[in-house]
């Protein structure tokens, strides 16, 4: 045999710990990737063996069966068959399996060991299957399926030697002796029957299954009480958002404050000095505020995934979301887009159907992102008196916020019954998913996920808006404006949005507005940094307006109705390239970006003008 | 007529009779099939929808629990289970 590392494939159903496994084993050894021409990723990595010696390990998408229903399941199984394009048939397989759904995920198992691979089952969530009440003897379960079976706690990191010892004994006996040709593929039927045997044999003890899970599901999903812990859940979450923040968020801002005031006294005045008090500290630090914001957003939407909520939460959507033709399935798609729509849209990936997969994408821009954090809380801030409605403890920012969320839900569900009638037309689609056990969240997993979140919007701020508003920035300082009038209606970005300003002028939008609007096309958030730049600007050297909060400015020179009126549009408007990118790729070609930037930049036209002029109508013009 | 899954009351076990395959897609049924919902398995209905609707199905299948539309667990006849 050759002398090549070994690559290993992991197989097995949704939900059996597979990627946790491949974690575990690779570390930061790996790499993703697209398989070529479809978009499914491929995860490959290294690890080693006791001894030292390498080996690959490609982590196969998760598959209940070898007969593929999706294009991930294709893949599955053209890899383990050696007919992928670009991939070496594995030279050995390690199944993974749930130790406490062993009925169901030894079925594909079977199948997966008739293919004549040196094979290993990882006998994996020995740890839950233990807290159900369930002992397994792993020697009599390896006896049935002849092949070696290897307890693991895959997020413990537990039993990883001794599956690759197995793994190399494995490779080792497969070449010495020559293994039996696998019989012709028995029947589903018998297959389930084989595995339940299986099962049986190897179950040592087993007490009646969950306790106290059943309990909480009995609330969980109540037809009515679930979904009023659901809307209360969310509505925590917002409230969260607002009210856990303002400490971290203040001191941010004045962290910020400080390095302006140490730049302004140590350096002479000069271009460099503007562009990075009033361009680059300005425009970035008014983002970076927010922060905190989006940290304790993220961390909602993490522990209801680690926990498995999140499945209950799109059992109890379903109903409502089958009502405009979409399932399930896209709850969770359309909950991450609450954080940022690009993972959103990445997540429709396991939508099976094509139409309802595309309606999902289409509108989950919708769903309030982070970035739009910034602008709404900007504006709430300045517009919504920091009270408690009528005695209660709730806050009334905190109310327009989630009012703000809520309208975006509507939108998007009204938007997604009409797609689904029209453009996206097709039959009802099915919601079959498998429900998983609840868990607790894993502090060292949530921590690092929040880790990488705050990084890529540090990066973000760093790049795409610190480059924004420094174009703007410059814009806005040219040419010099004459004594006596405004630098920022004289400048070349002035004028520019002088000219948007005719368009955007009936739905109540003023020229600071359309200042911010033309930036706040690479991301939403830069619209806030613009009017901090301009702001910073027009403040030039009198040190009291410097001083002046922007949300103090705005609050001086908007009506409440132009205020509303930019909130409405801020619901619906595509103003993210990331965005447009992202579901460019997704969707193959330009059609569809083109589309959903068009009917979002109408909507939003249409419901900022409609709250402008009802704003108007009732005296707040 | 047997009683459909998805009439079924909750909570309590049936075991399935009759399963009209013919009118399900094949990748309806092999789903159906990959969950272990064939002729002869015992399930039980836990959940069943929230307040806008019937639809989704909770079912538990031995020991995993699964959800299906109203629609797949009409085409699935249930009978009680042998006492
Ligand atoms: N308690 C416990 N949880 C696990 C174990 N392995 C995986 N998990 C959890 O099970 C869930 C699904 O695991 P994942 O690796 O994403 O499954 P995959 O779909 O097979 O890739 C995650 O929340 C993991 O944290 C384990 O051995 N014990």
């Amino acid at each position: 045999m050759t002398a090549a590392i070994p690559t290993i494939a992991l197989a097995g159903n949704p939900n059996a710990g597979k990627s946790s496994l491949f974690n575990a084993l690779t570390g930061a050894r790996q790499k993703i990737a697209n398989y070529p021409g479809v978009t499914v990723e491929r995860k490959a990595g290294h690890a080693s063996f006791a001894d030292g010696r390498p080996l690959g390990l490609i982590d196969l998408p998760g598959s209940y069966s070898l007969t593929p229903a999706s294009p991930d399941e294709a893949v599955t199984r053209d890899v383990l068959l050696g007919q992928q394009a670009g991939e070496r048939r594995p030279d050995a397989l390690v199944v993974v399996v749930d130790a406490a759904n062993l009925d169901n995920h030894l079925c594909f198992a079977l199948e997966l060991i008739a293919l004549g691979l040196p094979t290993v089952v990882a006998l994996n969530m020995l740890d839950l299957a233990t807290r159900d009440g369930l002992t397994l003897d792993p020697a009599i379960l390896s006896r049935e399926l002849g092949v070696p079976v290897v307890p693991t706690v895959a997020v413990r990191k537990r039993g990883l030697t001794d599956l690759l010892a197995a793994v190399d004994g494995a490779i080792l006996s497969h070449q010495t002796q020559a293994t039996a040709q696998s019989a012709p593929p028995p029947s589903d039927a018998a297959l389930h029957q084989r595995a339940k045997a299986i099962s049986r044999a190897a179950t040592l003890c087993e007490t009646p299954v969950r306790r106290w899970t059943g309990r909480v599901d009995n609330v969980v999903l109540h037809p009515v009480g679930g979904f009023i812990l659901l809307v209360a859940l969310m509505f925590v979450m917002f409230q969260a958002v607002f009210s856990w923040a303002t400490p971290f968020a203040d001191a941010l801002e004045g962290g910020i404050g400080v390095i302006q005031t140490w730049v302004v006294d140590s350096f002479p005045d000069n271009f460099l000095r503007g562009l990075v008090v009033e361009g680059l500290l300005a425009g970035v630090g008014a983002v970076v505020v927010f922060l905190p914001q989006i940290l304790i957003l993220f961390l909602f939407i993490l522990l209801l995934e680690a926990s498995g909520y999140m499945t209950r939460a799109a059992f109890l959507m379903d109903g409502l979301m089958g009502k405009v033709g979409l399932s399930g399935r896209g709850f969770i798609p359309l909950l991450s887009s609450f954080a940022c729509a690009v993972p959103g849209i990445m997540a429709t990936r396991a939508i099976p159907d094509e139409k309802d997969r595309l309606t999902t994408i289409l509108i989950a821009p919708l769903m309030t992102c982070s970035a739009r954090m910034p602008v709404y809380t900007l504006i709430i801030g300045a517009f919504i008196p920091a009270q408690k409605v009528g005695g209660t403890p709730i806050g009334l920012q905190g109310l327009v916020l989630f009012g703000l969320f809520l309208s975006g839900i509507i939108g998007a569900l009204l938007v997604a019954l009409v797609l689904r009638r029209s453009v996206t037309k097709g039959n009802a689609t099915g919601f079959m998913m498998e429900m998983p056990r609840y868990q607790w969240p894993r502090p060292a997993d949530i921590a690092i996920a929040l880790w990488q979140r705050a990084w890529i919007f540090l990066r973000r701020a760093g790049t795409i808006i610190a480059a924004t508003t420094v174009i703007l920035w410059l814009l806005l300082t040219f040419p010099q404006a004459p004594a006596g009038q405004s630098q920022v209606e004289y400048s070349i970005g002035g004028r520019i949005a002088s000219g948007l300003e005719v368009v955007v002028a009936p739905i109540g939008f003023n020229h600071d507005i359309a200042l911010a609007l033309i930036p706040a096309m690479a991301a939403r958030e830069v619209a806030v940094s613009a009017m901090a730049t301009a702001n910073a600007i027009d403040a030039g050297d009198n040190e009291e307006a410097m001083a002046e909060q922007l949300s103090d400015r705005i609050a001086g020179r908007w009506s409440i109705a132009t205020a509303l009126a930019f909130l409405a549009w801020f619901v619906f408007a595509p103003q993210c390239i990331s965005t447009i990118a992202i579901t460019k790729r997704e969707t193959n070609g330009w059609k569809w970006p083109l589309f959903m930037v068009g009917y979002l930049f109408a909507l939003a036209y249409a419901a900022a003008g409609i709250t402008y002029w009802t704003a108007v109508a009732f005296g707040l013009g | 007529m047997n009683p459909r899954l998805d009439s079924a009351p909750l909570g309590v076990a049936v075991r399935i009779s009759r399963i009209d395959w013919d009118a399900m897609s094949q990748d309806e049924g092999r789903r159906l099939r990959e969950f272990g919902l064939m002729e002869g398995i015992e399930i039980t209905p836990l959940h069943r929808g929230s307040l806008f609707s019937r639809d989704p199905l909770a079912l538990a299948v031995g020991r995993m629990q699964v959800i299906i539309r109203a629609r797949q667990a009409a085409m699935i006849e249930v009978a009680p289970t042998a006492p």
